[in-house]
């Protein structure tokens, strides 16, 4: 899915984050009229580097890229660093914003039920196209080309890689060239995530489009910026689109060059030392090394990002091995996930891995257009015995505690080859042993870990007790509230499934289902609201600290803003950059 | 010779099979497969049916003799399959690539010799002197340094705090240069990377060439040379290191190889577009295709470089005759 992004990407990106997520969706947003996507950003972000004086003309820019994606077409690949493609080649019909919510973009409207967009059964949606809009070649950008993409997703032998939201599209029609009608087969909140790509039917002959089309390696759009060269392993390269429709004068750029420097040290280095004028997706990891050559005084602009990114997880076993689901010894008493709660030094964890660049959470919905704010637990030892001492778990000569003949004792699996994790995994240790919980750490490569049930994966055949990772940033929850939920715990009739928690709760399980069906916003909000506080007071996993994320980019660079879901990405005001050197 | 040769190669036709099929075997033992690609964060990927759609479309549900067979079969016929994550075929991504890592290889290895040949020669003629002291010390700390070590320190001295060589890629993007001046930008990109590639190779090189001249130049014949009369140079140019040169040739010629492998260190540090760095980009994404492509090549350049060794020894050594 768009959204949820290959997770062997993320292998490579060291503790956190550089995986800018799409559109994941913002459900029923906000009924903001449309806006013109024209000129500089909105309000949203910071936006420094906005802009002093007129835009230049020409240049090309040159950006440091860690991560080479596979294709370059974002609806046939989950790589994130396939996004190159958005917002400088291809366009979607609705912008997503760093709130989660949306704007109109090649849409003229954003289709609500006030302006009759959307059915009352919230299963039939009007798509209004914008009136002018042209591919790169020239060629009007029509109707017809959005139902040839719904066409080319559907067809059976083509390979695109949609968002789960596409499920739900039973029928899509042409009521004119300028109107789309979807039938949904049952009321789909998260109708603005569609149609993030669309394919241009002219330059396509067949509806099988699969990983060796051109058009799935490098896409043609409407965006300000056109493919002019992709030497694998080496750089892609983008001019500039002469005929944009947007505003000829735009963009401001003459091209692109993506270069790949997959060390990503060498990355940052060379970008601080001015070789690089940005960085495709900065890393949290990334960020102590920019922000202090930006303070000595090298001629960097680090904006950071107002709100959070992925989340550090610690992801509770609430089931004993095998497929009966018996409740784990040791995890399945609420007062052991308590006392774990208490026990954690989240503000040690953030200070001593991550250089402070993070912030403690205690709802597992942090970002995105639901997330709903709760109060972590407050870091409190003494407590955490108590809660212990209260349930019964009675110290043993070692100092580990035993209840009913089971010893208190827990094992603890993480990434393997990823220094960060293993500093977190021995602050837990510590914290847990000092509450006479005895802890056993592990690693796992990444494959081994999220493997599916029947390739033997050790979260799908819940062989771990904790176990951490990162998740959680999305701007539309229904995927990732779904995790969570009965129907995902993996079983023999279930090898698909994918859970976290192998936890059976039906009042969670109804309350993903409503939002999941429910058309208006607040409501929708109102219910992952309530999934967020059943999920805090059950303990179904425990949210440690989200990661900061920024971005950067040499001072020579101008017109940046951040206001888009992805940041500086996938962001339309990319065609107002413009290079003073 | 040329029976010899002959023989020498149809012998390696069984030796190739035998470990294309050892390649073959331990890559499908691995754990987790090209489409069971796991990592972080809930969102699914494909989902089932394409997944299905694409075991059956690469034959991955066939028994694995059968896609053995059909793999093989295409190495030969010159079809190497297409990759998994780009749709491109194997033989064109790794065509791509190669120039970047041939170029690298070729400058490290003829550096590693002009730089091990005559050092090992004067530490040999001067054993015990400072020079030898020094050129031993200096190859043992160049065998012991780690090559990504040695890249990332060049990197800071030279490109971060100096700022007198770039640190990626192998062209300016800045602005293009032709003639002498683009000759001159190349060189610039190569310098690093090249040193660091060539280092272990340049030390292990000398030892052997000091090594071998040494015993050399305890030999009678040579002192015979020396007490005929025979100026110095001629000695040790003409009797002693053409003797001295054939252990060394075995080593020089197996060095190749070495070198390929640790082109995925370099082009990794410096943003090389090669070989090196697709062998890793494709094992991380578990594109089988690639990696057995880039695999085969190494296999087949170890099995070419020791018929090659062999070969040299014949041409240097009149006494070595190939029947």
């Amino acid at each position: 899915m768009i959204g949820g992004r290959t997770r062997a990407r993320l292998l490579a990106m060291t503790v956190v984050l550089a995986a800018g997520l799409s559109a994941c969706g913002g459900g029923g947003s906000s009924a903001t009229s449309a806006t013109t996507p024209t000129g500089t950003g909105t309000s949203t972000g910071a936006t420094a580097g906005a802009d002093e004086g007129t835009a230049q003309r020409g240049g090309r820019l040159l950006v440091a890229m860690t991560d080479e994606p596979g294709l370059l077409n974002p609806l046939f690949t989950t790589e994130a660093a396939a996004d190159v493609s958005r917002a400088m080649v291809v366009e979607p019909l609705f912008q997503p914003l760093a709130d989660g919510t949306y704007e109109a973009f090649l849409a003229a409207e954003l289709p609500t039920p006030e302006n009759g967009g959307v059915s009352r059964d919230g299963r039939t949606v009007v798509y209004r196209l914008r009136e002018g809009v042209t591919w790169s070649d020239g060629k009007p950008f029509t109707a017809a080309d959005v139902v040839f993409t719904h066409r080319v997703i559907t067809d059976p032998r083509s390979t695109a890689a949609v968002a789960s939201a596409y499920a739900l599209v039973r029928s899509v029609k042409a009521l004119d060239p300028l109107t789309v009608e979807v039938k949904m087969s049952k009321p789909n909140p998260r109708y603005l995530e569609l149609w993030d790509v669309v394919l241009p039917q002219h330059a396509i002959e067949s509806t099988t489009v699969t990983t060796r089309s051109p058009q799935a390696r490098l896409p043609l759009g409407t965006g300000p910026f056109v493919y002019a060269d992709w030497k694998s392993g080496d750089q892609v390269t983008l001019t500039r689109n002469d005929a944009y429709w947007r505003d000829p004068e735009l963009p401001n750029l003459d091209g692109i060059t993506f270069k790949l420097t997959p060390d990503r040290q060498t990355a940052v280095s060379s970008f601080v030392n001015g070789e690089f004028d940005t960085i495709f997706y900065l890393a949290n990891s990334d960020l102590p090394d920019v922000t202090q050559a930006a303070e000595s005084g090298d001629p960097i602009e680090v904006v950071m990002k107002e709100g959070l990114s992925y989340g550090s997880f610690l992801w509770l076993n609430h089931s004993a091995e095998g497929d009966g689901l018996e409740p784990n010894p040791v995890l399945g008493d609420p007062a052991v996930r308590e006392a774990i709660d208490l026990a954690i030094d989240r503000q040690s964890i953030i200070d001593q891995v991550v250089d402070g660049f993070g912030e403690q959470i205690g709802s597992y919905l942090f970002t995105g257009f639901a997330a709903h704010e709760i109060e972590p637990a407050a870091f409190d030892a003494d407590a955490a015995k108590a809660v212990l001492d209260e349930a019964g778990w009675v110290e043993g000569d070692d100092g580990i505690r035993v209840k009913d003949g089971v010893r208190a004792e827990l094992d603890f699996t993480t990434v393997s080859g990823n220094q960060s994790y293993k500093l977190v995994q021995q602050l837990i240790q510590q914290n847990l042993k000092d509450i006479g919980i005895d802890v056993k750490l592990r690693t796992d490569s990444l494959t081994k870990i999220f493997a599916g049930y029947q390739d033997g994966g050790i979260l799908a055949n819940r062989r771990y007790d904790l176990m951490m990772s990162l998740d959680g940033f999305y701007a539309d929850p229904a995927d990732y509230a779904h995790v969570f939920t009965s129907a995902s715990i993996p079983t023999a009739e279930n090898p698909n499934g994918f859970s976290y928690s192998h936890l059976r709760l039906p009042a969670f399980d109804r309350l993903v289902e409503a939002a999941g069906q429910t058309m208006d916003e607040a409501e929708r909000r109102r219910l992952y609201g309530e999934t967020a506080e059943l999920f805090a007071s059950e303990r179904i996993s425990l949210p440690l600290y989200a990661t900061k994320w920024g971005w950067a980019w040499n001072e020579a660079l101008h017109g940046v803003t951040t206001d888009a879901w992805d940041g500086q990405w996938a962001n339309p005001d990319i065609a107002s950059w413009n290079l003073q050197r | 010779m040329v029976t010899y040769l002959t023989r020498r190669l149809l012998m390696s036709v069984p030796l190739l099979i035998g470990i294309s099929i050892v390649v073959f075997g331990l890559l499908q033992a691995t754990p987790g497969g090209p489409l069971s690609n796991g990592g972080e964060g809930a969102g699914a990927q494909l989902n089932p049916e394409q997944i299905e759609r694409l075991r059956d479309e690469y034959g991955l549900d066939d028994p694995l003799p059968v896609q053995y067979l059909s793999w093989a079969g295409g190495i030969v016929t010159g079809d190497w399959g297409t990759s998994l994550r780009t749709g491109r075929p194997v033989l064109e991504m790794i065509a791509d690539r190669l120039p970047a890592t041939l170029l690298l290889i070729g400058l490290a290895f003829v550096i590693s010799l002009a730089i091990a040949i005559p050092v090992g020669i004067v530490a040999a003629r001067r054993q015990h002197s400072t020079f030898d002291y020094v050129a031993t010390g200096v190859s043992f700390a160049g065998f012991a340094t780690p090559s990504f070590w040695f890249g990332l320190m060049l990197l800071f001295l030279f490109s971060y705090s100096l700022g007198w060589l770039p640190s990626s890629g192998l062209e300016d993007l800045r602005e293009t240069h032709t003639g002498l001046d683009g000759l001159w930008d190349r060189v610039k990109h190569l310098i690093m990377p090249v040193a660091v590639l060539a280092l272990v190779t340049a030390a292990s090189l000398t030892r052997y060439v000091r090594a071998s001249m040494l015993e050399v130049l305890d030999q009678d014949y040579i002192r015979t040379a020396r007490g005929s009369g025979l100026p110095e140079r001629t000695v040790v140019m003409r009797h002693a290191l053409k003797n001295a040169a054939i252990p060394v040739v075995t080593v020089a010629v197996l060095a190749i190889p070495e070198l390929f492998l640790g082109t995925a260190i370099t082009e990794t540090i410096f943003s090389i577009p090669g070989i090196g760095r697709l062998f890793i980009e494709s094992a991380d994404q578990r594109d089988y295709p690639v990696l057995l492509g880039i695999l085969v090549i190494a296999s087949l350049l170890v099995v070419l470089a020791n018929i090659v060794a062999d070969l040299l020894y014949a041409l240097l050594d009149p006494r070595i005759a190939y029947a």
